[in-house]
């Protein structure tokens, strides 16, 4: 399976991550190097088996319906701020 | 031309708590970013954990709207970014939802629900400088973020939007019944829609917020997939925004790719098993459903099925009135003969609801004791309904500041009739000659000297008294 | 006390294992009193600087501790600062690190291992008392305490609270502890392990001492010798046959197994990990903490130009990786896939473990490598550095690295791995070998 330059860049896009001419290059042999190598587990025999979601399942942890207020300043770490708002950026 | 609807329903299940951390969910009076903790605002290091009465409400709208439950189910991740996402992903579920395969009957038809899961809803954006195409920048409040949301997907079985409003009347009166959603928040309720026509592409219509927009943005929809069809154009499969202002429905501008959700399994929550024991304790918690007590109202008070229905689709709070009122007053018919007809149209025409209004049940029923005592009239009732609708007084306070009571009315009566029969002395003496006419006219006097309160029998009968 | 600083900032400039020394010391009342814990740095202190690493959250001070951190606390330690780690725990050299880059205390041309460099190396140089809070998802405690030559413990998974923990995959991150000895791990994990109402994935078990399995006595102990673990350089699988000997020579006995899926793991545990990790790092996008710019441009810019001067090559590498192996048309074939070999290999050590109660293998294939050596490394010949503590990773099955020998001056680790919950047999075979082994 070969990742092409196209594909390379639409998951890039995907994970809103800028990258430069020169790490489209650079990644572009590494990432088939690595997805060459995991196509190995095709090899497995998984035809009976469930995938597992956790090495120990757990299962049913819920909590009661209880309110209770956080006390903090949810804007404490950001700049991005108007009043009592996060800011954003526009989304068109 | 043949129109195909599918619905995607979004309802904001009651709930102290936020779906995966304690914060309150009142957000209407709140300041904004008030109710927020680092779970609902994804900080990094915090974990979401399930809020267990969310879970039993889901279950109880799976029931009613005759679903199969699934024995196991989990959470996963829908990835995406958007700035009113906390952690650009939105916990939902994917591969096997809480229930699927139900359905609802309307009137003529029976809607199948393809599928009704749990998730989270994202936060509140404001458009600054403009609207979402023209705006500078967002500001964003998560109080929102993490309440809990219900999503019922239907298959697209409607084929007009009359069918869609009573698919939802019946939906709503439902989810108000299990307590699960307020119909007075206007936010309570998403809808997005699918719609084609005769074999066309399906546009997506995203967001739309309160039961009344829906219909407005079918129409509005349909209206203009048809219109294209008469030039000859073809219908762009695209999803479109529906503006609450314009009433119209907005291409959104289409994105050069199409977002990936690139789902996984949450793993910072557990697989929920759905036990036998679980499923019969949330039969035994189950308020009655509307279905059923239409059915309990005909048979425990014998009113009619016509009446039943209205009474309990108005609303539970209504149903609930006639109730309380059963218990002071035993003619039920009469209960619902006045609620159904006068009481419902004052309460229209004020544009509340029963809850909002003053009446009380005690009120009510003090009401119509005096309509049954004869103290009162008929329309004398009606105009006491609109006047303690508004202010709560007693119906006897009302009688005795306005004079309503037939006996007052008797001696207005009598000062009228007194009165005409004075003025007219002329028209008495030709009907005491024998003209049956001269009756009439005198009553005629009468009533529009009562400005038309007067009951007619009554007059005659006073006029022929005196007379003789 | 104040002497303690002052020994951190020397240790600081000589290795540099610290990306935050707190400011001033504080030691209180408890099971904990006098020590000096450091803190890896994905793990959230309040008030305190945690980066986990990364450039992206370089100013960011949390609002809330770690349960873990809250636990020490409780129990009287001094929190004396943040390890040095790889961005968000992608790597196995600590290399990956946008701040500081810890430095071996027996070469310092060389790597302490990762993702926790910074805490094994702590714990190697610590002239005070000091034991670490470090973090594992793939084998990053083993490997450290291996390379660095102290002890370290990774306890079953869901054994200790995430709640503050910065998530690389949280169906693989484990907290755990790195000392210079066996019983100091054990008593921090006392302190740390148990419920916790914030984290749904903890156990609820009640609370355990597990100082009370540091006995001297591994006699009828059955070791399971997997054969594949071995295909190592011989000098390494040497030393560590010399040390399955002793605790033979002490009443154990052993024999060899076979683990086929062994070479599996690697690729599961890296698709599994990069797929939870891209979208654990989604939510860094500069808005509500972090890296912000000024803001131009719609989202989509916005969030791509953060992320794109924010993250390191590495993460931007496994963040492309993950979110490819959960994409439509591949998530089958990869995600899915994965999590059905993660059963498979579960499955396979629970079966090793009906017949055995450790196993025991060498922790690392290789000893530190410099700085130089690492460098020329393509992506996936580091991944394969991992393929020994991945497995033991993947299964959430307790497993302690311990100081076995050395290789032309270098440390090596013998691993000691067992069922799950069963840290107590763990526990007891390591503070065994680390008595008899002088």
């Amino acid at each position: 399976m070969e990742i092409k330059e196209e594909t390379l860049k639409h998951v890039a896009k995907i994970a809103r991550l800028s990258l430069s001419e020169e790490e489209v290059e650079k990644f572009k042999n590494q990432l088939n190097q690595v997805l060459e190598a995991f196509k190995k587990i095709d090899e497995v025999d998984t035809s009976n088996l469930e995938p597992s979601f956790h090495p120990i399942e757990i299962k049913n942890v819920l909590r009661e319906d209880e309110e209770k207020k956080w006390e903090w300043d949810p804007l404490a770490n950001t700049k991005l701020k108007e009043e009592k708002y996060f800011k954003g950026p526009k989304i068109v | 031309m043949k129109v195909k609807i599918g619905l995607e329903i979004h309802v904001h299940v009651n709930s102290k708590s936020k779906l995966f951390c304690s914060c309150p969910t009142n957000y209407e009076n709140a300041e904004p970013n008030e109710l927020t903790c680092p779970i609902c605002l994804g900080f990094p290091g915090s974990k979401p954990k399930v809020n267990k009465k969310v879970i039993d409400s889901a279950l109880m709208v799976a029931k009613a709207l005759n679903c199969e439950i699934a024995r196991e189910t989990f959470f996963s991740r829908k990835n995406y970014f958007y700035p009113d996402m906390a952690k650009n992903f939105q916990i939902t579920q994917y591969e096997i939802p809480l229930a699927k395969n139900g359905f609802l009957e309307l009137n003529e038809k029976k809607i199948r629900i393809r599928r009704v899961h749990v998730e989270e809803d994202p936060a509140k954006l404001i458009h600054v400088g403009g609207n979402i195409t023209s705006a500078q920048y967002v500001l964003v409040d998560y109080n929102r973020s993490g309440i809990p949301l219900l999503e019922i997907v239907t298959e697209p079985d409607f084929e007009s939007t009359k069918e869609v409003r009573e698919f939802l009347s019946k939906l709503v009166s439902i989810l108000e019944h299990l307590e699960i959603y307020d119909a007075s928040k206007e936010a309570a309720l998403r809808v997005d829609a699918n719609i084609s026509i005769e074999g066309g592409e399906k546009v997506e219509l995203k967001n739309i917020t309160g039961f009344a927009n829906v219909e407005k943005a079918l129409n509005y929809e349909i209206v203009r997939q048809q219109n294209l069809k008469k030039m000859g154009l073809a219908v762009e499969r695209e999803t479109r925004h529906f503006d609450s202002q314009t009433k119209s429905t907005v291409s959104l501008r289409k994105k050069e790719f199409e977002e990936d959700y690139g789902y996984i399994f949450e793993p910072d929550l557990t697989k929920i098993e759905i036990s036998e024991d679980w499923l019969k304790e949330i039969e035994k918690k189950m308020p009655e459903l509307p279905e059923m007590k239409i059915r309990r109202f005909v048979e425990s008070y014998g009113i009619s099925e016509r009446e039943a229905k209205i009474i309990v689709y108005t609303g539970k709070a209504f149903a609930d009135f006639f109730e309380e009122c059963s218990k002071l007053y035993k003619n039920f018919g009469n209960i619902a003969k006045w609620m159904v007809v006068d009481l419902l149209k004052c309460l229209n025409w004020n544009k509340i609801s029963i809850k909002e209004s003053k009446v009380t049940p005690r009120s009510f029923v003090e009401l119509l004791k005096l309509i049954d005592s004869g103290k009162i009239t008929q329309r004398t009732a009606k105009e006491i309904i609109k006047e303690f609708v508004a202010t709560g007084k007693s119906p006897k306070e009302i009688v005795e500041e306005k004079g309503l009571s037939v006996l007052r009315e008797d001696e207005k009566l009598k000062e009228i009739v007194e009165k005409v029969l004075k003025e007219n002395e002329r028209v008495v003496e030709d009907y005491l000659k024998g003209n049956e006419k001269a009756l009439n006219f005198l009553i005629g006097l009468v009533l529009k000297e009562s400005k038309m309160k007067a009951d007619p029998k009554k007059a005659r009968e006073l006029i022929l008294k005196i007379i003789q | 006390m104040e002497e303690i600083l002052e020994k951190a900032k020397k240790i600081q400039e000589k290795f540099s294992p610290f990306i935050t020394i707190a400011e001033k010391v504080e030691f209180g009342k408890g099971k904990l009193s006098g020590i000096a814990i450091s803190v890896k740095d994905n793990i959230c202190t309040k008030n305190m600087r945690t980066t986990a690493g990364s450039k992206i959250l370089e100013n960011y001070v949390p609002p809330f501790d770690a349960t873990v951190v809250e636990k020490c606390k409780r129990e009287g330690a001094f929190i004396i600062g943040k390890t040095a780690m790889d961005e968000f725990g992608f790597g196995t050299f600590s290399t990956n690190c946008a701040f500081s880059i810890p430095k071996n205390p027996y070469d310092l041309k060389r790597s302490c291992g990762g993702s926790s460099g910074g805490a094994a190396c702590l714990a190697a140089v610590a002239d005070f008392p000091h034991i670490a809070i470090a973090e594992s998802t793939g084998g990053s405690i083993s490997c450290p305490a291996s390379f660095c030559g102290v002890v370290g413990l990774t306890p079953t998974y869901g054994r200790v609270s995430r709640w503050g923990l910065i998530d690389y995959a949280n169906s693989l991150d484990k907290i755990g502890c790195i000392g210079k000895t066996v019983e100091d791990v054990a008593l921090l994990l006392s302190v740390i392990a148990g419920p916790d109402d914030f984290d749904s994935t903890v156990l609820n078990l009640p609370k355990e001492d597990f100082t009370r399995y540091l006995i001297e006595d591994v006699k009828n102990v059955r070791i399971g010798v997997p054969k594949e673990y071995f295909e190592v350089d011989e000098k390494i699988a040497k030393i560590v046959w010399d040390g399955i000997k002793i605790l033979e020579s002490n009443g154990a006995s052993y024999e060899e197994i076979s683990l086929p899926s062994t070479k599996y793991a690697l690729y599961s545990y890296y698709i599994i990990a990069m797929a939870e990790a891209s979208t654990n790092l989604a939510k860094f996008c500069g808005m509500r903490y972090g890296l912000e710019l000024e803001l131009k441009g719609n989202f989509d810019e916005y969030f791509s130009k953060v992320r794109g001067i924010g993250f390191g090559e590495e993460a931007k590498r496994r963040i492309i990786l993950g979110t490819f192996a959960r994409m439509a048309g591949f998530r089958d074939a990869y995600y899915l896939k994965a999590l059905k070999v993660r059963t498979k290999i579960i499955q396979e050590f629970k079966q090793a473990f009906k017949k055995f109660d450790v196993l025991i293998a060498p922790t690392m294939p290789i000893v530190a490598p410099k700085f130089e050596e690492i460098e020329k490394l393509e992506p996936i010949e580091q991944y394969m550095m991992d393929v020994l503590t991945v497995a033991p990773n993947l299964a959430g099955i307790p497993h302690i690295s311990i100081p076995c020998g050395f290789l032309n001056g270098l440390p090596v680790g013998m691993h000691i791995m067992a069922d799950h919950l069963q840290e107590g047999k763990v526990l007891r075979v390591a503070y065994t070998f680390e008595k008899v082994k002088k």
